[in-house]
């Protein structure tokens, strides 16, 4: 090992380490940590050195040819569905948004055409698609009258390397839908330069005149995106009981009917605007004051609380009544 | 072969002397895993056509010596390219260095300073060359080859 010490005088090898140690040191700054590796473009370069000693003893060196390869560009993308449960929605409702994640998962930038799927099966219905758009400010979130609607070879999302874009996906939630059903919709991604099998090659066609070549994802990718229903639906049952003057429940002249209206509301959310009202029927008269909901009484003039009776008919609005929830109307009349 | 080591005359004369005695060539190959003729998986290598972030690439250095003495104190030095990881496969005698060729030894002997000051043993990862020092002389006529391998980052 006598000549390591003497190659190490040599100007030749000096030089030679003092560059690979510059190497190094810029390699090690310059190594991003990208999660597809080395850039599409960047070349390899491999020199070696043969260092001897000349027949007089004087040491020498001698660099081997150079060979260069240029890094291709491995075309990879991945979507992942953002939102973190199903999107509740309701029949009949549009411009419901599902929100996903675009990621070139290759070295190299790339643009991708977008679509969905939307009867891929598997689910309960079938959303339908409006439109897409890109987040174009950027902040996650949906924004109407912000955000880019997205038009297939005008603007597809042209990314870096590890760079990523969410996509909205907005689908009209069919009428038929029914409460507890789930519907969903693929956003599908798939490279501009090329897809198909891994390995499958485009010559010419990478990042810094490289080859593009489809990587293990095939260079396309998709996920599921889900809408949930959530339907109320309202159940209404109307009984009578009779009490006549002796004590008796024969229906004649002067007895009480106490009529019961209950309203249930089963399924999932709630219902608006809910209102209960029943004509008083012929042949009787409204016992003034006899109006209830769940047992509180409520006047008879159409004032702040819920109930009034016009006359003819007696009115209890109930507004919005969340599912698993009933509600009760009493009233009176007297037969005549 | 002589066109190039002419080119080398004109361009360094005063490496002429030397270049008449001893060539290396570089080549560089990428290691598949492919269908054999036997339908199982077989390891080819291939021309570097197509490389991306993972293939596995060998590293052939060929040495001749093409003079008429033998060439003593015999060493061949190869810097791990830039985006290449060292995958800890050399030809039998490499010595490598982790440090851009300031020290050497076996692999196991070195150890990286971390960010912190304390130390940790050298990984292939962290190799920045590898160094074959050839302990006997290569006779007049004789060649050789040495080879490692790598994996693109």
């Amino acid at each position: 090992m006598g000549y390591q010490a003497r190659s190490a005088k040599s100007s030749a090898f000096a030089k030679n380490a003092l560059l690979a140690a510059v190497s190094a040191a810029s390699a090690g700054m310059a190594a991003p940590a990208h999660a597809a590796g080395t850039l599409a473009g960047t070349n390899i370069t491999n020199v070696a050195t043969a260092t001897y000693d000349l027949p007089n003893g004087t040491p020498t060196s001698v660099d081997s040819n150079t060979v260069t390869l240029k890094v291709d560009e491995l075309l990879d993308v991945t979507v992942a569905w953002r939102d973190p449960a199903d999107v509740v929605s309701a029949p009949g409702l549009a411009g419901q948004v599902l929100s996903f994640t675009v990621t070139n998962a290759g070295n190299g930038p790339e643009s991708y055409t977008l679509g969905t799927i939307a009867n891929g099966g598997g689910d309960d219905f079938d959303p339908t698609v409006t439109a897409l758009f890109l987040d174009s400010n950027a902040n996650g979130a949906f924004d109407a009258g912000v955000d880019t609607a997205y038009v297939p070879g005008v603007n597809d999302p042209q990314l870096a390397p590890d760079g990523s874009a969410t996509v909205f996906v907005l689908s009209t939630i069919p009428l038929l839908a029914a409460d507890g059903n789930r519907g969903k919709v693929d956003l599908t991604a798939v490279a501009r330069t090329g897809s198909g099998t891994p390995g499958t090659s485009f010559a010419g066609q990478g990042e810094g005149g490289g080859n593009a070549v489809v990587g293990a994802t095939g260079a396309k990718a998709q996920d599921d995106g889900w809408y949930a229903v959530r339907k109320a639906s309202l159940s209404f049952v109307k009984s009578a009981t009779v009490a006549d003057p002796f004590g008796g429940t024969t229906q004649g002249p002067g007895a009480v009917i106490t009529y019961t209206l209950t309203a249930t509301v089963s399924g999932n959310g709630s219902l608006a605007n809910v209102k209960v009202s029943d004509a008083v029927p012929a042949g009787t008269t409204y016992q003034a004051g006899s109006l209830t909901l769940d047992a509180a009484s409520l006047t008879d003039a159409a004032d702040s609380d819920a109930g009034s009776f016009d006359g003819t008919a007696v009115s209890v609005g109930l507004g919005s009544v969340a599912a698993g929830t009933t509600k009760i109307v009493k009233f009176k009349v007297k037969i005549d | 072969m002589k066109i190039w080591l002419a080119l080398l005359a004109l361009a360094a004369p005063a490496a002429a002397f030397a270049a008449e005695n001893v060539t290396l060539s570089s080549e560089v190959f990428v290691e598949r895993v492919k269908p054999g003729a036997d339908g199982k998986p077989a390891v080819v290598r291939e021309a570097p056509k197509i490389v991306t972030p993972g293939d596995k690439l060998v590293f052939e250095l060929s040495y001749r010596n093409q003079g008429a003495q033998p060439a003593t104190g015999f060493a061949l030095t190869d810097p791990i390219p830039d985006s290449v990881a060292f995958a800890g496969s050399a030809s039998p005698g490499a010595t490598f260095s982790v440090d851009g060729g300031r020290t050497w030894g076996p692999l196991a002997s070195l150890k990286v300073v971390k960010a912190d000051g304390t130390s940790r043993p050298a990984l292939p990862s962290d190799v920045t060359h590898v160094r074959w020092a050839f302990g006997q002389a290569i006779p007049a006529g004789a060649s050789g080859k040495v080879s490692f391998r790598g994996v693109v980052k």
